[in-house]
This record gives structure tokens, C-alpha cells and sequence, in this order.
């Protein structure tokens, strides 16, 4: 069994459905990409494997480390092991970064840690994403850049050490360096830590970094394409549109068999 | 400008019938006249005072306050016959389990109706500070006393500040002569510590020329059952270049407290004042607080914290007053409520004629953590010069979903993100306290009150 099993889920919220049938196994320490165009539903997933509770799962399942978390609270999951880079990163003034990962870290533990270790732990995180020590100190998110933001997300998944990180679109708004320097946290972390990730993108230029090696295409609440690393230049090649047409067609095929 | 009165003041009907004038009908900022006059400089005595005061709280009724038909601060519940003004002995275990383990340049406590501890640094005394009940300061230091006492402080506008004016006994007294500049902070202490006390608590501070220094004022109260009152009246004056960090916590605990006070700041020549008051408890409160620039070149940073919970009633009235130009002034509140809990929070910026050059701005930022709690903010500038800049601004807050799903998603369960959320509102403020004891505090109180609150917090989130 996947340490993460997504099986057949049909997600909607007020006005619609979004997801309709997503089947998805994701174990630690490999790297996913999940692909589609806008709109395809990849947020939608991104925020209901995490709990939000503006997403109604309205059939299927989610399970993770043999755990059913179809119903779970946000926060179960998080302390779980489960961990999403938000897309759009919400500012928390009055809390420092590093006060705030003090305190996710110590949701997690019976006893609050150490002084020193967590310096330590902070300082090797600082290094990886190659952010300035003085950043720990600002408020969290709060006047950040789109790039400081990203990387905020990333030092935190760095310091919660989750055993599989949703990233979505962490890709979107970074300008080459901070494009790299996430890039190659997330391949680190991977490397050095067993972390699996799935990481959701609507563009293929991250995968220049970090080297999936399962990529899943998502279109309109499906993913109707699996395959390697190959999909995604063959996706630079062609672009969604052939992509759909093909698909489109094969499902027209399937659905007219029924 | 003004949003007060549901009837213009002093206009009669056109039939000729006389306006029936409703008790505390208007409000103040309808054109807000600064408190000045009544006491230093008119000649006359502290008995004279006394008497005129007393006289004025015979004829007057327990006070109202109205706004436009939706908001009343009424005083209708209080039984001020049945209270004593009586003194306390010994300082009340409140007072030592909250006041701070941190150096301080005097500490003055006030029990009920008695000043039962006066304390202050040898070294500061010999440089002329004093610090002394205000009854002592009369004796010992009448013309100094004498020139200030109730300078900008009226005894007529209503019962409670005529009762106040009548029959205050010990009090605080402190003066910072020319050029002494304290660390430390000077620690003036009202408590409570029973049902059935009326407390006329008067607080003069008088600044000296440059002097610079900060004052910690703590207004505590034991949790008990039944009725007090405290019925305060604070003035500070800064002289030339003088500066003070001014700031008050104020708990007045579960019992029935009533809280009627009128606070002054008044700055002087090139003086500057940093005030900030921490309103996190009381039955009922109705305050007026004002900070004045009355001489060019003053210049203030007015700052407020306030938390009401339950069914507390919270009714503030805040003026930033220029007086002269140049000016600067800086206002900025922030506010949560709970439970069933009111406040109004009325900021006035006001600039004289003449008061050329001043720069102002006041904003105030409220949170509302249930259904039926309820902030109303109401901000308004009366500008009587044309080179100046005043504007204001504000918020008025829910829980934000999507920032409590975000800390979720780090583990942190609902109520977890909710402190984080709520401290981290108030933090700005807190941290300009720039006292780390006096910080700590004021996070812990806010902290409890959270944490009292929880259920109510969960059942308005779930019920959305």
C-alpha cells in the first residue's frame, strides 16, 4: 500500500465539481509531478489533501500511512507527516518566521524542543534555501516578496521535515535564481531526507531542477495521462491542447463504448 | 466629521416648543472643547475645589451616555449609595501577584480609598524626584502642587468626576524635576481587592524641562462577586523637551466593576509622549482619554490595546487635540471582543485654529471573535487650520479562514491559530511597550481571554 493513496475522488465546492475521479499513489521519497492546464482542478486537489474546508469531498478516499484522512482535521494531517507549499501564501504579522516554526514543531512533539537544537536545525535550513538569518525574524509572509514567500514555504517544509509535500505551483511568480534555489531545496530534501513530493505546476521549467520521476496529467478533474519524465517534454513539445485533443478523443472512444 | 446626535444641539423645533433635552444626549466630538479650568490657576483652594465639586455631585444624576439612538453607556445599574470609600491595609495580594520582577524607580499602591505603599529609589529622591500620595504633596509641596492640580481637569461634567473632585483621598504624586532621565519605570497602582468600594483614584504627574522618564499605571482587580467602582481622574503635564512613556494595564477582574475615568496628557514645548493603555477588563468602563499638544514643536504617539469578554461594556472616548502647530500626533488602536462584550471606541482628531503644521493620523483596527460581540469604531476630525494633513483609517476584522487553514496545515490545531492570529494583531501595539515584563503581561492577559472564550471562538467559526 502507497504511503498516500488517493482512491477515485470526486471533490466539488458551492457552485461545482472539480475533481471528478482522481486515483493517485504517492510514496516517500519519490518525486511527482502533476501537471494540467489552469482550471484542471490541481489546486483543488493540492487544498483537499490537506483539509480545506472549503472543499467537499463528496465521494472516494484519501489514506496515508494506512490511515484513512478522508475526514481528518487539517492540522491531524500536517502532524501526520503531510505538508502543502501553499500557492499563495498567507501573511501572519505579529509572528516571526522562526517563532512560528517553533511552534509548528512543537505540535508535533510531546516535548517542546531545545533551544540549540532547533538553532541548529534552523541554521542548516537557512543554508539550504539560502535565505538571509535576518529573514527568521520578519514577520511571516508579511511584506514578503512573491520569491521571499516561496522560499518562507519551503525553509518551513525544510524544518517540519514532512514525510510528503504537496507543492503548488510553487514554480509561479519566481524569477530564475529563486526558481533554482527552491528547486534544488526540494531535490535536497529529497536526497537527504527520504522526502516525496508531488509537485503541481502548470509550466515544465522547475522540472528542469528537480527530476520527477512519475508525471500525472490533470484535465478537467481527471488525470487522464501517467507516465515518466518523457511526458513532460513531450508536453513541451506539443503543449495541453494536442494533449486534450488525443485524450479527448480516446475518452469520447471509451464513453461511446459504454 | 462628527457623527454624533441624532438631533443638533441647542436647536428648538420650528412650533416654538422647547427641545426636551435628553440626560448625556450629545457627545462630546459634536466640537469637542478641551478640559481646562477648573482647577490650577483660577485661584482657587483645594477646599474651594472640594466644595464646588460636592456641590456639583448633590445635584447631578449617575450619568448616561448616548450616540445616536444604538449606543448607551448607562450607569442606571450602579448602586454608588451602597458603596464605601473606605481604605484598604496592606497591599492586596492582586498587586503582588501581577506587578512585574523587574527593577523600577518608585512604586506608589493605592488600596480602596488609602495609599498603603510609597516607595521610591533613594538616589532619584536626592535628585529631587517626588514621588508621594497626592494628599501628602499638598502638605508638603502645595506650590507645586498647586500649580498644576486639575489644570485641564473639569469637576462638573458629570456625577462620577464631581465625586471624584469632592472625595479623593490618598491619590499619586509624582515629579520629575529638569533634566532627570529614569530608566526604570515609576509603578502608580489602584486596586481593588473586594466588592462594595468606591475608589476616587487622582494621579498628578508633572515633568520637568527635559526630563524624561516612564510611568506604569496598573489598574487591578480581585475576581469577586458584587459591585465597585473606581472613578479615576489622571493628568500629565510635559514641560519644555520633556518625555514620558506613558502606560496603563487595566484589569479590573470578574466583579461587577464600574470604571469611570477621565485621563489627560497634556505636551508641552518640544515634549513628546508615547502613551499606551491596556484596557483587558472591567464590568463597565466608560473613559476619557485625551492627549494634547499645547505648545509648538509637541509632538505623541497615542496608542490602545483593548480585549472586552462576556458581557463587558467597554465605551471609549479618545481625543488627539492640537492645540498649536507645529504638531505631530500618531494615533493607533487595536480591539477585540468576545462573548457577548460592546465597545465603542470614538477617536477624535481635533486641530485648533492656528495650529499650523500639524501632521496627524489615527487608525483603529478591531477583531471580532463572536456572533454577538460587537466593536463599533468611530473616527472623526474637526480641522480648523489649512496647512495641516489629519486623516485616519481602520479595519474591522473576522477571523480569517484561509490564514487559520494555512497554520493548520503546519499542525497548528484551530485554537492555536487563533491565539496566533489574535496576538499577532495586537503585537504591533504590545511591542511598543518596550518593556518586556510589561509586555509579557499584557500577552498573558490577552491569552486568557482567549482562552476563556474558546468554545464561544469554535462555535462562530463552525457556525459560518
Amino acid at each position: 500500500m502507497a504511503d498516500l493513496e488517493i482512491r477515485d475522488l470526486y471533490v466539488r465546492t458551492e457552485d461545482r465539481e472539480i475533481l471528478r475521479g482522481v486515483n493517485l499513489e504517492i510514496n516517500r521519497g519519490e518525486i511527482h509531478a502533476l501537471m494540467g492546464p489552469n482550471g484542471s482542478g490541481k489546486s483543488t486537489l493540492a487544498n483537499t489533501l490537506l483539509g480545506h474546508p472549503s472543499y467537499e469531498i463528496t465521494s472516494g478516499s484519501i489514506s496515508f500511512k494506512g490511515e484513512d484522512i478522508t475526514e481528518a482535521e487539517p492540522h491531524d494531517r500536517a502532524k501526520a507527516g503531510l505538508f502543502l507549499a501553499f500557492q499563495y501564501p498567507v501573511s501572519i504579522p505579529g509572528v516571526s518566521v522562526a517563532n512560528f516554526l517553533r511552534m509548528a514543531i512543537n505540535a508535533k512533539r510531546e516535548e517542546p524542543i531545545q533551544v540549540k537544537e532547533f538553532r541548529t536545525q534552523l541554521q542548516h535550513a537557512i543554508e539550504l534555501l539560502d535565505v538571509d538569518r535576518a529573514f527568521t525574524s520578519r514577520h511571516l509572509n508579511d511584506g514578503f516578496s512573491g520569491g521571499e514567500k516561496k522560499r518562507a514555504e519551503i525553509l518551513q517544509m525544510a524544518m517540519l521535515t514532512p514525510d510528503i509535500a504537496i507543492l503548488d505551483e510553487t514554480d509561479s511568480g519566481l524569477d530564475i535564481d529563486a526558481l533554482r534555489t527552491v528547486a534544488e531545496g526540494v531535490q535536497k530534501l529529497h536526497d537527504e531526507q527520504g522526502l516525496g513530493a508531488l509537485i503541481i505546476t502548470h509550466y515544465q521549467r522547475i522540472l528542469h531542477y528537480v527530476k520527477p520521476e512519475f508525471v500525472h496529467i490533470l484535465m478537467d478533474g481527471r488525470i487522464v495521462l501517467e507516465g515518466g519524465v518523457e511526458l513532460v517534454e513531450r508536453l513541451e513539445r506539443e503543449g495541453y491542447d494536442q494533449i486534450r485533443q488525443e485524450v479527448g478523443a480516446a475518452a469520447g472512444a471509451v464513453d461511446d463504448g459504454v | 466629521m462628527s457623527e454624533n446626535g441624532d438631533a443638533p444641539n441647542g436647536s428648538a423645533p420650528a412650533d416654538g416648543t422647547t427641545a426636551k433635552v435628553k440626560a448625556g444626549r450629545h457627545r462630546e466630538a459634536t466640537l469637542y472643547h478641551a478640559l481646562h479650568g477648573a482647577g490650577a490657576g483660577d485661584g482657587r483652594t483645594l477646599e474651594q475645589l472640594r466644595a464646588a465639586a460636592r456641590e456639583a455631585y448633590d445635584s447631578l444624576e449617575l450619568p448616561v451616555w448616548r450616540r445616536s439612538g444604538f449606543w448607551t453607556t448607562s450607569l442606571a445599574d450602579l448602586d454608588i449609595d451602597a458603596l464605601s470609600t473606605e481604605g484598604g491595609d496592606g497591599i492586596p495580594e492582586i498587586v503582588t501577584r501581577t506587578l512585574p520582577d523587574a527593577p523600577f524607580a518608585g512604586r506608589i499602591v493605592q488600596s480602596a480609598g488609602a495609599v498603603v505603599h510609597v516607595e521610591l529609589d533613594p538616589s532619584l529622591a536626592e535628585r529631587g524626584v517626588v514621588l508621594t500620595s497626592l494628599r501628602d504633596a499638598f502638605r508638603d509641596h502645595p506650590e507645586l502642587v498647586a500649580e498644576w492640580y486639575s489644570k485641564r481637569l473639569t469637576l462638573d461634567r458629570n456625577k462620577l468626576e464631581a465625586a471624584n473632585a469632592a472625595f479623593w483621598e490618598g491619590g499619586a504624586f509624582l515629579h520629575v524635576p529638569q533634566d532627570v532621565v529614569v530608566e526604570a519605570p515609576f509603578q502608580i497602582v489602584y486596586a481593588i481587592d473586594r466588592p462594595g468600594v468606591a475608589q476616587y483614584g487622582r494621579t498628578l504627574v508633572v515633568g520637568g524641562r527635559s526630563s524624561d522618564f516612564r510611568v506604569h499605571e496598573y489598574d487591578l482587580g480581585e475576581d469577586f462577586e458584587g459591585q465597585a467602582l473606581h472613578a479615576g481622574a489622571f493628568e500629565l503635564y510635559l514641560q519644555d523637551g520633556a518625555r514620558c512613556r506613558l502606560a496603563q494595564v487595566q484589569d479590573w477582574g470578574s466583579g461587577e466593576v464600574f470604571d469611570v475615568s477621565t485621563r489627560v496628557v497634556s505636551i508641552g514645548r518640544d515634549a513628546y509622549c508615547h502613551w499606551l493603555p491596556a484596557l483587558v477588563g472591567g464590568h463597565l468602563v466608560r473613559q476619557h482619554l485625551e492627549l494634547a499638544v499645547t505648545e509648538p514643536g509637541g509632538d505623541m504617539a497615542f496608542r490602545g490595546v483593548f480585549f472586552a469578554e462576556e458581557r463587558e461594556h467597554l465605551d471609549l472616548f479618545a481625543v488627539d487635540l492640537h492645540e498649536t502647530g507645529p504638531s505631530g500626533g500618531d494615533v493607533h488602536w487595536r480591539g477585540a471582543a468576545t462573548g457577548e462584550s460592546r465597545a465603542s471606541f470614538e477617536g477624535l482628531i481635533q486641530i485648533d485654529p492656528g495650529s499650523q503644521q500639524t501632521h496627524t493620523y489615527l487608525q483603529i483596527h478591531s477583531m471580532m471573535l463572536s456572533p454577538k460581540a460587537r466593536i463599533d469604531a468611530i473616527p472623526s476630525v474637526l480641522v480648523s487650520a489649512d496647512d495641516v494633513s489629519a486623516s485616519h483609517g481602520g479595519t474591522v476584522g473576522e477571523l480569517d479562514e484561509t490564514a487559520i487553514f494555512y497554520m493548520q496545515s503546519r499542525g497548528l490545531d484551530r485554537a492555536a491559530a487563533v491565539r496566533v492570529i489574535v496576538e499577532g494583531f495586537f503585537e504591533p501595539l504590545v511591542a511598543e511597550l518596550d518593556d518586556e515584563a510589561l509586555e509579557e503581561i499584557v500577552r498573558e492577559k490577552v491569552a486568557a481571554k482567549l482562552a476563556a472564550a474558546r468554545e464561544d471562538i469554535e462555535t462562530y467559526a463552525t457556525s459560518r
